[in-house]
């Protein structure tokens, strides 16, 4: 990391402390200590999901019309406050131009229309559950969307051996919290795929906010309580963004006593619009 | 080239796998942390053993470990000894690559003792008969992303759960924690959450069917129902033909680490509709070298475009029809074959793109 990244990121986390109440003087209760695995580490196994509107835009903004007028005020975009800590996203200025023209082509360019797997840290905050699973070298999460994996290496260094959709992930627990770098992400589709099937960047929300397969990120997960677990994530494409930002939300346990991730596996659902074109009529 | 590598493959599988063979006794099994038996890490359970045992094998379930490496060098031997278009060994990706051990079982249906899968009911007769007969039917060209006729189905890979003879990509990595077992198998990153606490199956088909695991001793039990009705179980070269999966269709599976190097995986296939007794099969689990890469099947489905683009314009006569290939997906040949062998046809189906 440059040192211009780790000022920016040290600055990103001062100002998530100071909002959250951590950075207070010490007249509030003590920090919440989280239950350990039979290994010592801090405890995040379970089913945990966003509730927000940051799948839709990571960026405060207004209510809108949805993309289909046919789905009138069911998929009509929810109002929200945005998640991006240090805003606005610091775009590049040809990459902002970008952005208003993926966006203007959401239906066409966002992964998530076609059952792409979502990468990171998209995964965290879509619509669908996350189930944690915990052992002492290794933390599996996994999301109902596309039946998206992501896999924690703990206390590796190992570098990507290839690039893949949900990137490589090193992780490692800083007294509480799960520090976890990643980087190893897909761009984009590769090989001749035909456009109906391609995507040229990845979307890290409905609203065309992007980036490459330059981006690197450190998530920053702690537990907060029984129930809640505090998700941070700083990005970072030097392609896309002039310095790396940071987006700020919890995540809440699904607490049903029969919670279960189910199959999403939504290729069934986009195979006759991806691949239309070339079916029998 | 192709022929030097193989040859030091065979030298090399002689002097390794007499000892795998031989590994046996009383084996003290590993625990996690929190005290449970530990299956974690990567294996594979691709194998060169036939699915049902070989009508000349009738009355031998077992090799002599002197056999078995016979047999299991024979098997890799065999399924290099092919005029080559598409090369798994190219990969890395066979068997005998990536872990395959030989196996002191002459099929992996152990049960009946016969080897044999048993007859299936009158009924199932008929509804296989007429699904077949319905494929047929459609013809050899495909008509939707759907079909299975040269096109990748990215939606479920079902060789996943029940474990079935698969021509690569068939491991495993295991992760554990104090109430799940997750299995995530590389062939389309398929993975299958294995909850321990207890709860009663739920009601929502699933195509991995919903799994209920917990612990006997040193043996990870796993009872699965409510298989997704849209999927078959077999049809790869190598096993019988694809069948349903009807709502009564029942596994139970024992996972049992035997060495450091072993998982003991048997499963008994139960379905009343189907078949007339209950069958059993044993594959074991070899350790392999992780870490295992996501497979993105969807992203990239170069596949399905060129599969449907070319029987469009094959029906409106503006395109050949291809050379017949067979043995795509056996494990014993992982090449596919041209009808008309010849270096000249190859060269020329090199330029055919």
């Amino acid at each position: 990391m440059t040192r211009a990244i780790l000022i920016a990121v040290v600055m990103a986390t001062a100002i998530v402390s100071a909002q959250s109440g951590a950075g207070r003087a010490s007249s509030g209760p003590p920090p919440y200590k989280p239950p350990r695995t039979a290994s010592g580490q801090p405890d995040v196994n379970g089913f945990w999901q966003a509730l927000n509107t940051a799948n839709w835009d990571l960026e405060a903004h207004e209510a809108a019309a949805g993309p289909v007028l046919q789905l009138g005020a069911a998929y009509a975009v929810p109002p929200g406050r945005g998640v991006v800590v240090d805003g606005p996203i610091p775009y590049k200025p040809d990459a902002l131009a970008m952005k208003k023209k993926y966006a203007a082509n959401a239906l066409k360019e966002d992964a998530e229309v076609k059952c792409y797997l979502p990468g990171v840290p998209r995964v965290m905050y879509m619509p669908y559950p996350v189930q944690i699973v915990q052992s002492a070298s290794t933390i599996i999460m996994m999301s109902e969307f596309a039946s998206a994996v992501r896999t924690i290496y703990l206390n590796s260094t190992t570098r990507p051996p290839a690039d893949t959709w949900m990137g490589w992930s090193n992780g490692r627990w800083d007294g509480d919290t799960l520090v976890i770098d990643s980087s190893g992400f897909m761009g984009g589709t590769v090989g001749a795929l035909d456009e109906e099937g391609a995507v040229h960047v990845r979307f890290l929300d409905r609203a065309g906010n992007y980036h490459t397969e330059a981006l690197h990120v450190v998530e920053r997960i702690r537990r907060t309580d029984a129930d809640h677990l505090s998700y941070q994530a700083t990005i970072e494409d030097p392609n896309v963004y002039t310095r790396p930002w940071t987006i700020s939300m919890p995540l809440y346990r699904r607490v049903e006593p029969n919670m279960q991730l189910g199959d999403f596996k939504c290729e069934e659902f986009v195979g006759d619009l991806v691949y239309g074109k070339y079916q029998k009529k | 080239m192709g022929s030097i590598r193989r040859s030091s493959f065979l030298c090399a599988l002689l002097a390794v796998s007499v000892a795998t063979v031989g590994a046996q006794g009383k084996y003290k099994v590993p625990r996690t942390a929190d005290g449970q038996p530990d299956l974690q890490g990567y294996w594979t359970n691709l194998t060169y053993t036939p699915f049902e045992r070989p009508k000349e094998l009738a009355n031998k379930p077992f090799y002599t470990e002197k056999e078995a490496v016979e047999a299991f060098n024979k098997a890799v031997g065999e399924s290099q000894n092919q005029v080559v278009h598409y090369v798994n060994t190219d990969f890395g990706a066979t068997p005998v690559q990536t872990g395959a051990q030989p196996n002191l079982r002459t099929s992996l249906v152990i049960d009946p003792p016969d080897g044999r899968i048993p007859p299936m009911t009158p009924d199932a007769q008929k509804r296989e008969a007429a699904r077949a007969a319905a494929e047929r039917g459609a013809g050899p060209l495909a008509r939707s992303w759907r079909d299975d006729r040269g096109t990748v189905w990215c939606v479920f890979h079902d060789r996943a759960v029940p474990s079935v003879t698969a021509p690569y990509g068939s491991n495993y990595h295991i992760v554990q924690s104090k109430d799940y077992v997750v299995m995530i198998y590389e062939w389309n990153s398929e993975r299958r959450v294995i909850p321990l606490d207890g709860q009663p199956h739920g009601t929502v088909p699933m195509y991995a069917g919903d799994s209920r695991g917990h612990w006997e001793g040193d043996t990870l039990v796993v009872d699965t129902v409510n298989f997704n009705p849209k999927r078959t179980f077999m049809g790869s070269p190598g096993t019988p033909p694809a069948v349903t999966m009807t709502p009564a269709f029942h596994l139970t599976e024992r996972f049992t680490r035997t060495a450091d190097d072993t998982i003991t995986h048997t499963y008994t296939v139960e379905d009343p509709a189907t078949w007339t007794r209950p069958w059993t099969v044993e594959m074991p689990m070899h350790r392999i070298k992780g870490p295992q890469l996501e497979y993105a099947c969807n992203e990239n489905n170069v596949d399905a475009f060129t599969t449907l683009r070319n029987a469009r314009a094959q029906e409106a006569g503006k395109l050949a029809p291809p050379d017949r290939v067979r043995n795509v997906d056996d494990p014993k040949a992982t090449v596919i074959e041209r009808e008309e062998t010849g270096a000249s046809k190859a060269g020329e189906a090199g330029k055919a793109k």
